[in-house]
């Protein structure tokens, strides 16, 4: 690929409040037309890192450029390529639906015949035509994350951030938009969101983990979990199913051979060394009453990998037991 | 071509917001009109029928001629008669009565022989305005009384010196002359203030700030944008504030209504600014309310508004000379009451519009701060 192919580069971005870093040295690229999703616990910087990218708040290091425009030189430039929902679905409550198309129209020029057609097609698409004279403040969330969305693009921007998009809106609302920002990759639109959730972040063809202001992982998803530091030489990974899975937790992770042990709903997840023995995992589990279990090998979930990077890169050591 | 579609962009959506939202609406206009009949009424210092209570010992035909002529002046209303010096004083402290005449019993006797004849007059001092009044219009009978019995003596028709005064622009000294432009000047300010400050404050705190900060806005654009509805709002209401004045209190407008409109325009340009730049200063709702108060408390004494701006110690006048109110209220009393032509008060609308000018840079500039 060459450097046109990326649509967003950002190269040790860092940005300081005070002492606080919200985000710290911060680089990767996304190339056109993919769909990026950043993961992070609330208060990783996500939103920051978003803010710096749109030009509105500036970095205190670092650079990044949207489309080959520089951030804090040419924001004017990258202001009538990118689009923007926030957290909140911003909107105008007192105006209705197509006012609200009609106003985002007007701010970015457009003329009154290609707003006027541009509304129409997105309130077409994106399912809005029968609420078109109902007031923003009487939708419901995943109308209003719909109608937001409308607003975001109503000048086809090139990329479009989305920072939590789905917070908060039911899942079939939630299936939905995934379906129209796939639609959207599909046209050519680079796709930049922001989620906690790890099914959303499977969908993505590019993810970035960042974790306390710092990036920990980027890259695409199968890659990700095929990282040595994920499943290290002489490991493997298994799915133990059983009852009372907090109980053998506890047991399970005294046994030799097992490096870590996680929860995942009603199954743990193990890494343990090449040829652990699993009548001794069932033998241990059994002594603690746990007898009816079901154990079989499974690739690494994202949550794995950002489980594991996450101990390995900010810790800044190897997983215990692992040369 | 920026400024002009983020101008014509905020301006679509104001004026829907402003109409749409009822209660804005409701307290843009309702309490400038309560304002100014409320304080045109209420603010009057013409003072007039004051209660008195006569304590006549004499109960002669001159003693009854002097209380007749008390009250023909308008300044007092008798409201009773008390038997006793006790009853007369307590009268008074209760605050029944303002002011209490006591009649010697050897008044008319007194009187016709030409001897040194005194009657007593206590006024209550506590509200000093009154208070003075009664004074004076007291004090001013028995002179003229005793005048006239001096020239009859020495056989006068004339005085030996007099003053003719004539009283210029409000011949008759109403109190709602001097009074309603003032309070004119003041609910256009509350009005304004408020509408705009909230202005910016409230899409802080939605979230649409940040929507308009990623998008291609010219901030001059936005700002005027803000102001533009407004301004059309208050011209408006401004309007019924001065058809207020002249049907229900009588004031004629003698100047131009044009200077006059020309005034007003500019004293709500800088106001809407003043609003604005409170909004690029607050963080919510609250803030913005507060600083506003602040700022509009000064204008009230300050503006000379009720008090006399030269007679202000330094600091006070000091203050006033930032104060838009304060050249507003020239501005309004020299064109209304005054007839005042441009030449005449051309400087007040000079430095009202480099004020505005002055306030509504000082938005902009303030506005990319907070892109930082």
């Amino acid at each position: 690929m060459t450097s046109s192919d990326y649509v967003i580069e950002c190269d040790g971005l860092t940005r300081r409040f005070g002492n606080f870093v919200a985000v710290d040295n911060v680089t990767f690229r996304v190339p056109r037309a993919s769909v990026f999703g950043l993961l992070g616990p609330n208060g990783s910087g996500k939103s920051t890192l978003i803010r710096m990218l749109c030009g509105v708040l500036r970095p205190s290091a670092g650079t990044a450029r949207i489309a080959g425009f520089d951030v804090v030189r040419q924001t004017e430039s990258i202001q009538g390529i990118i689009g923007y929902m926030s957290q909140q679905f911003s909107l105008y409550d007192e105006l209705t639906v197509h006012e609200n198309l009609t106003f985002f129209a007007r701010l970015h020029g457009l003329s009154r015949q290609r707003g006027a057609q541009r509304r129409e097609e997105l309130m077409e698409r994106l399912g809005l035509a029968p609420f078109r004279e109902r007031l923003a403040k009487r939708l419901s969330g995943g109308w209003r994350q719909r109608l937001a969305m409308a607003c975001a693009l109503i000048h086809e921007p090139q990329v479009l951030f989305l920072d939590e998009p789905t917070a908060g809106i039911d899942p079939v609302a939630r299936r939905e938009l995934w379906d129209i920002l796939f639609d959207l990759a599909g046209r050519g639109v680079t796709l930049f969101v922001t989620t906690h959730y790890m099914d959303e972040a499977e969908r993505c063809s590019q993810v970035a983990y960042i974790y306390h202001s710092k990036l920990i992982a980027v890259g695409d998803p199968d890659d990700l979990k095929r990282l040595p530091e994920v499943t290290p030489r002489g490991t493997h990974r298994l799915d133990v199913t059983c009852e009372h899975v907090m109980r053998g937790l506890r047991v399970v992770r005294q046994l030799d051979g097992v490096l870590s042990a996680t929860v995942f709903g009603q199954s743990m997840h193990l890494l343990v060394r090449d040829g652990f023995d699993t009548s001794k995992l069932q033998q241990k589990l059994a002594e603690v009453g746990i007898l009816d279990i079901d154990v079989r090998p499974i690739a690494p979930s994202l949550e794995d990998v950002f489980v594991e990077l996450t101990r390995v890169r900010w810790q800044d050591k190897t997983p215990a037991g692992v040369k | 071509m920026r400024i002009w579609r983020t101008f014509s962009a905020i301006v679509y959506k104001e004026f829907i917001t402003v109409f749409r939202d009822r209660t804005t609406l409701f307290f843009l206009f309702v309490p400038p009109l309560i304002q100014i009949i409320a304080f045109g009424f209420a603010l009057d210092n013409d003072v007039k029928h004051m209660r008195t209570v006569i304590y006549d010992e004499d109960r002669s035909e001159d003693s009854r001629a002097f209380v007749q002529a008390l009250v023909s002046t308008n300044t007092f209303r008798v409201i009773g008669e008390v038997r006793s010096q006790q009853e007369l004083a307590s009268t008074l402290r209760a605050g029944r009565a303002i002011v209490g005449v006591q009649i010697p019993p050897d008044y008319s006797r007194r009187l016709r022989a030409g001897r040194n004849a005194q009657i007593q007059v206590l006024i209550d001092g506590s509200n000093s305005t009154p208070a003075l009044q009664a004074l004076n219009t007291a004090m001013g009978i028995a002179f003229r009384k005793s005048l006239t019995t001096l020239m009859r003596e020495a056989r006068r028709d004339t005085l030996p010196l007099e003053v003719r005064p004539q009283v210029l622009y409000n011949p008759s000294l109403r109190s709602p002359n001097f009074f309603v432009p003032g309070v004119i000047g003041m609910a256009l300010q509350i009005a304004t203030v408020f509408s705009t400050a909230l202005a910016l404050v409230r899409e802080r705190e939605r979230g649409t700030l940040e929507q308009l900060l990623i998008s291609p806005i010219s901030r001059w654009g936005l700002m005027l944008g803000k102001i533009v509805p407004y301004l059309v709002i208050a011209l408006v209401m401004a309007a019924a504030l001065y058809a207020i004045m002249v049907g229900i209190f009588d004031v004629p407008i003698v100047g131009d209504l044009m200077g006059l409109a020309v005034a007003t325009f500019v004293y709500i340009f800088a106001l809407l600014s003043l609003g604005l730049l409170v909004s690029t200063m607050a963080e919510n709702h609250m803030q913005a309310f507060q600083m506003t108060m602040v700022l509009m408390l000064p204008s009230i004494f300050f503006s000379g508004f009720i008090f006399p701006r030269d007679t202000m110690p330094i600091v006070f006048y000091a203050i006033s000379t930032v104060l838009p109110a304060t050249y507003f209220i020239e501005l309004v009393r020299a064109i209304v009451l005054r007839g005042a032509a441009l030449t005449e008060y051309g400087h007040n609308l000079m430095i009202l519009g480099i004020l505005g000018a002055f306030l509504f840079v000082a938005c902009a500039l303030r506005f990319r701060r907070t892109l930082g």
